[in-house]
């Protein structure tokens, strides 16, 4: 029976992350009745959005495997939540089409720097991406020693709801789109077939590099996502808010049941990882937990997700 | 001398390091004004001691091929519950004892985890680092603390402090001692030759006859003891508990290890290299400090500085090698 589910787990990574996302929305329920009142779905999904975008951008560092990692995520959707008040409301560059394009760049950058400092630099992720997080920390905080408040502007709808439909749908909704879209193409075979075993995916003829670079890559992009979203959740500019996102980031990608080692899993385990994670905090806040428990909370749900991960993934290996 | 040789050269001695450090100290003895006087030396001695000390277990555990994030959590963990102890009117020793065996704990739970489940130690120590901080914080209400740890431990990390008379911050000796015991045990005995094996190659390792479990408990037990040490050290200095005071530690243990050419690969590096590696950190922070730049700027002046360092040590064989 416990062989049976846990063949079953390697199969389907994501099972156990959707199940327990039904059990602590049930408990939220319990707990809170208006949890799913019509008018706080739009609300609580534009909470969840920052959550669920980051552990989607972490992954695919993850899955590209030789120990890959990108702790420079969360700093990153700092930044561009920074450079969206502070630097273009207000200018021409302000409205939506020319924002949007250009956050996205900004992202895909500071991923393609990510990238070509591990795949051909041949950098330790760990210590590449360390590097990224204290140079964009720092520049945070350079931009914005203390808040600055944005006024109404479109990322509020997107927090919000844009007619009837939450505008979260759009922004956790992008991510899943893009990998979506990416899975008709050869690119995420190739990035799996990297991730498994990157000598074996090179002997086969695939580029190695070029596939990792671009995973930091959209990695970055999806983290820009996350920046406008958090915009229109936090309607401010503010150096601190991306260190509630780091553990959360990695335990997202964890719990969803995505391999760390790389080659097996996707960003929608990762999105029903953040939603785990996200609902528990949100239960544990109606319990009235105070905020230091909350974080002992997210330690333990990431200690449990990765060696939950482990019990999954290791058993097809014979231990060496 | 030929360009192979002096690549090699570079490899197996911290030249690069010695001249750095070198280097950094002239220019802080050229531009800062007053850097030439035996209590300033002695401040920025002191300050490398604490990062030292914090780096000491962080190069076991990279010697054996793990990475310890959970040290700033116990630095601050240790910083606070000692003076909330004392406070409550512990003695020092029971707050002592108390605080090595909990660190012995946590860091038992880092090895045994890692190596028993194979699961990275990165997320793990990044995950009971988050337990301890939000225990220690919870426990203390977010970081109040009224207590104080005897005078002579402030005594012991003064810049100004004696040892027989002789004046030399205590800390500072504690740390050459340090540095000496630990080089005997990693070059010139049997846990030593353990500790570089289970990091050449683990299963090669296992199969010599090295219990290679007991290696990873043991070097992640010594990282929790030695952040522990350096949290109660640094109530001594400051003089009361501060949440967030070990967060600082956070990259720069690493960044010392890294720094000194210590490889994260495991098995290549020692801890003399980590003393050079915290010595030219402590350096460069004193001189931006000197010079004026604020807390953004040295964060970003230290993450750019170890990307460069990196790039001259511990990068990773390239995919076409290994095939």
């Amino acid at each position: 029976m416990r062989e049976r589910i846990l063949g079953l787990l390697a199969q389907r990574p994501a099972a156990f992350a959707v199940v327990l996302a039904l059990v602590l929305l049930i408990a939220n329920v319990i707990a809170q009745p208006d949890f799913i009142a019509p008018n706080q779905i739009a609300p609580t999904l534009g909470t969840l959005a920052p959550f669920a975008i980051v552990g989607m951008a972490s992954t695919l560092a993850f899955l590209s495997g030789g120990g890959g990692i990108d702790l420079s995520i969360a700093p990153l959707m700092g930044l561009v939540n920074i450079v969206l008040v502070t630097v273009f409301f207000g200018t021409a560059l302000g409205g939506p089409l020319l924002a949007i394009p250009l956050l996205l760049a900004l992202g895909a950058v500071v991923g393609a720097i990510n990238g070509v400092m591990v795949a051909r630099l041949r950098f330790p992720p760990v210590i590449a991406t360390l590097g990224t997080f204290f140079v964009l920390a720092g520049l945070d905080l350079r931009l914005v020693p203390n808040p600055v408040t944005a006024g109404p502007n479109w990322t509020n709808h997107l927090a919000g709801s844009i007619g009837p439909v939450p505008g979260a749908l759009l922004t956790i909704g992008a991510p899943l789109l893009l990998w979506l879209a990416l899975r008709r193409t050869p690119y995420v075979q190739s990035l799996l077939a990297v991730g498994d075993h990157d000598a074996t995916a090179f002997s086969a003829g695939i580029n190695v590099n070029a596939v990792r670079i671009s995973a930091y890559t959209i990695g970055g992009v999806i983290a820009a996502i996350g920046g406008i979203a958090l915009t229109g959740l936090v309607r401010s500019a503010d150096a601190q808010v991306f260190n509630n996102y780091i553990l959360v980031a990695l335990a997202a990608v964890a719990l969803g049941g995505t391999n760390l080692f790389g080659g097996r899993g996707g960003l929608f385990p990762s999105l029903m990882g953040a939603t785990c994670i996200f609902l528990l905090e949100n239960l544990l806040t109606s319990l009235h937990a105070s905020a230091y428990f909350i974080q002992v909370a997210y330690g333990g749900a990431l200690f449990v997700a990765v060696l939950f991960g482990s019990r999954i993934f290791n058993r097809e290996v014979a231990p060496a | 001398m030929t360009r192979a040789s002096l690549e090699r050269l570079v490899r197996t001695a911290p030249i690069l390091q010695v001249a750095a450090v070198i280097a950094l100290g002239i220019a802080a003895a050229v531009t800062i004004d007053g850097f030439l006087t035996l209590t300033s030396i002695y401040t920025t001695l002191v300050l490398a001691a604490f990062l030292g000390i914090a780096a000491a277990g962080q190069t076991t555990v990279i010697l054996i091929g793990g990475i310890d994030l959970s040290v700033p959590a116990l630095i601050t963990g240790a910083n606070l519950v000692s003076t909330s102890l004392t406070g409550k009117g512990w003695s020092f020793l029971s707050v002592c004892l108390f605080l090595l065996a909990s660190a012995a704990v946590v860091g038992a739970i880092n090895g045994y985890t890692t190596h028993r489940f194979r699961v990275p130690p990165l997320i793990v120590t990044l995950a009971t680092g988050a337990i301890v901080t939000g225990a220690t914080l919870g426990w203390t209400k977010g970081g109040q603390v009224s207590g104080h740890v005897p005078s002579w431990m402030g005594t012991f990390s003064s810049p100004i402090g004696t040892v027989f008379g002789v004046r030399l911050p205590p800390i500072v000796l504690l740390w050459a001692i340090l540095a000496l015991a630990i080089s005997i045990v990693l070059h010139l005995s049997v846990a030593g030759r353990r500790i570089y094996a289970t990091g050449a190659n683990e299963h090669a390792a296992e199969l010599a006859g090295v219990k290679t479990e007991r290696v990873w408990i043991g070097a992640f037990v010594f990282s929790a003891i030695s952040a522990t040490v350096v949290g109660v050290l640094l109530a001594g200095f400051t003089g009361t508990g501060q949440a967030g005071i070990g967060d600082q530690y956070l990259f720069t243990s690493l960044a010392a290890v890294l720094i000194g050419g210590t490889s994260l690969v495991g098995a290549r590096g020692d801890y003399w290299r980590t003393v050079l590696g915290a010595l030219i950190l402590t350096l460069i922070t004193t001189l931006l400090v000197g010079h004026g730049a604020d807390e953004s700027t040295q964060e970003m002046i230290i993450g750019a500085l170890i990307l460069a360092f990196v790039g001259l040590y511990g990068r990773d064989q390239r995919v076409r090698d290994r095939v």
